[in-house]
């Protein structure tokens, strides 16, 4: 091929790789021509040519650059929301059976932060999705950098009754790893986190008289507002223990540990009185008649009088 | 994961366009929008924009009419093709059952293709799918540039490179005339509705 036929052709693929997205296709190809054309004698306007190529080519670096500094997720349109949403199939395991779970994931692992954190928010009421919304919030706050708010979300678990105690030390772990492996525990050393300790009671066990039963209402759950009265089987001053047969599984959900229930009801042979409780330990049982019934323990924190 | 819906007869399958970056994929769902404008059942979505966490992906609801009694429904989906955008793809692939493959048959871009046919491959293993039992057909696309004097990378040969060892049905096309897009498309369904027939024997007890 002669000379400038050659030129020409390259030209031609270097506008259509351009036109075509293909750019380090494109720049490729002008370096070709620019060491055809430097080591070919006797070229007419030798400089002018180069000079051309030049600019082509610094217009493609600034193409690159562009492409590469526009890196803000796009906002998206309400049709488009719906469909990321159904990126994840309702069947997937991650999702736990749950349609409402599987878009959250799909808007989170997409990038669309702010209406992950709403949708996984309002599954911070459903018993089975709890930890993993808590988690995924904490998640999608990191991800965008945002330590302080994941940690404020963090904080304000650990006062709060939504989750339990066990959930916010997994919340909480989950957090400090993740803020570990992004190299961002810098700006996290100088805040400090408060364990959630059991709270002191301010009464003596002597000054608590001998409770058959107690009434409290429910915080969460389907049954959420919905008083239950239940028998304690064993007392030790400030802490009493009662069963919570298998079957009531609302029940069992409803209630956590690090729960406090204000204004609950204690029932004696003799009088009955009004204060706050503190939900101490749920555990299953695991041997004997009982087996896999519930034991809750609530403290004692106050009296009214 | 196709849905069988027993009641309403119908059955909704994911078909996924994957491939290296530029390969003409979206063309392939933009001419099906515009040229099958009675199987075109909802919205084209095409979220395009550059960012590494971001999602680059188009998809497009279709009605393909009754199979043996069923409302076939597809829903098409691309991939981002680049490099950076592998956990998207993962997630794109999730619950696929059927996938065309868009190669670029430009000579410059011939290692793009073995290396996002690789990507694949390790996608499909991590939510595991077997690729060999994963209906798939492969497209070369852009032929219409042979006409012009590009550098294209010959039909055979790029069936050799790409397909030697899966086997499955390949098409030559140009997504941008439309070319072998609707073969490629019915390519990929007939092999889709054989496997989930096989799965869910949908066409017996009518
Ligand atoms: N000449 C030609 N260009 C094509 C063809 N298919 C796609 N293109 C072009 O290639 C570029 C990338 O196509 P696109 O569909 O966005 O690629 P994607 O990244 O795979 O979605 C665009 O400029 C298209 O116009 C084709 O068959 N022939
Ligand atoms: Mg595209």
């Amino acid at each position: 091929m002669r000379f400038d036929e050659k030129i020409k052709s390259l030209v031609k693929e270097a506008e259509l790789y351009r036109s075509q997205g293909l750019l380090n296709e494109a720049l490729d190809t002008y370096k070709k021509m620019q060491v055809l054309i430097e080591s070919t004698q006797n070229v007419k306007n030798k400089e002018t040519l180069l000079k051309k190529i030049s600019n082509k080519v610094d217009a493609l670096y600034h193409q690159m650059e562009e492409e590469l500094s526009d890196i803000k997720p796009p906002e998206v349109s309400k049709d488009e929301q719906d469909a990321i949403e159904n990126l994840i199939p309702k069947d997937d395991p991650e999702a736990k059976g749950s349609p409402e779970m599987a878009a959250a994931l799909s808007l989170a692992k997409t990038g669309q932060f702010d209406q992950a954190i709403e949708k996984f928010t309002q599954l911070l009421s459903q018993d089975s999705l709890r930890f993993d919304a808590a988690k995924n919030i904490v998640w999608c706050w990191i991800q965008q950098k945002e330590v302080e708010k994941a940690l404020g979300r963090v904080k304000q678990w650990m006062v709060g009754n939504v989750l339990s105690l066990d959930e916010v030390n997994g919340v909480r772990a989950y957090f400090e790893a993740l803020v570990k492996e992004l190299g961002l525990d810098a700006q996290i050393s100088t805040v400090n986190i408060q364990k959630k300790l059991e709270p002191e009671s301010e009464v003596e066990d002597q000054d608590i008289l001998d409770i058959n039963s107690t009434r409290f209402k429910l915080l969460r759950g389907s049954r959420k507002g919905e008083e239950v009265e239940l028998e304690i089987s064993f007392q030790a001053g400030k802490y009493l223990k009662m069963l919570v047969p298998k079957r009531d599984r609302q029940l069992i959900e409803s209630v956590n540990v690090g729960d406090r229930f204000n204004g609950m009801q204690f029932y004696s042979p003799m009088a009955i009185f009004s204060g706050t409780g503190y939900v101490s330990s749920k555990v299953t049982i695991s041997a004997g008649p009982k087996k896999g019934d519930y034991s809750l323990e609530i403290k004692i924190l106050n009296i009214q009088t | 994961m196709a849905v069988l819906n027993a009641k309403n007869r119908e059955i909704q399958c994911k078909i996924v366009y994957y491939g290296p970056g530029r390969s003409g994929k979206t063309t392939n769902l933009e001419f099906i929008h515009k040229n099958y404008t009675k199987q075109v059942a909802g919205k084209m979505i095409s979220i395009d924009t550059h960012g590494d966490r971001t999602l680059f992906f188009d998809f497009l609801p279709l009605g393909l009419g009754k199979i043996k009694g069923c409302d076939i429904k597809a829903q098409l989906y691309t991939v981002p093709g680049q490099v950076q955008y592998r956990s998207t793809r993962e997630l794109v692939l999730k619950g696929v059952d059927g996938i065309v493959f868009v190669a670029d048959s430009l000579k410059v871009r011939r290692e793009k293709n073995m290396l996002s046919l690789k990507d694949m491959h390790e996608n499909l293993k991590k939510i595991g799918i077997d690729i060999r039992k994963i209906p798939l057909v492969f497209q070369y696309n852009k032929r219409d540039l042979e006409k012009q004097g590009f550098p294209l990378m010959p039909f055979e040969k790029m069936d050799h490179e790409l397909n030697r060892q899966l086997r499955v049905p390949s098409f030559n096309a140009s997504a941008l005339t439309g070319e072998s897009v609707g073969k490629t498309l019915s390519g990929i369904m007939k092999l889709t509705l054989q496997n989930l027939q096989k799965e869910f024997q949908w066409a017996q007890n009518r």
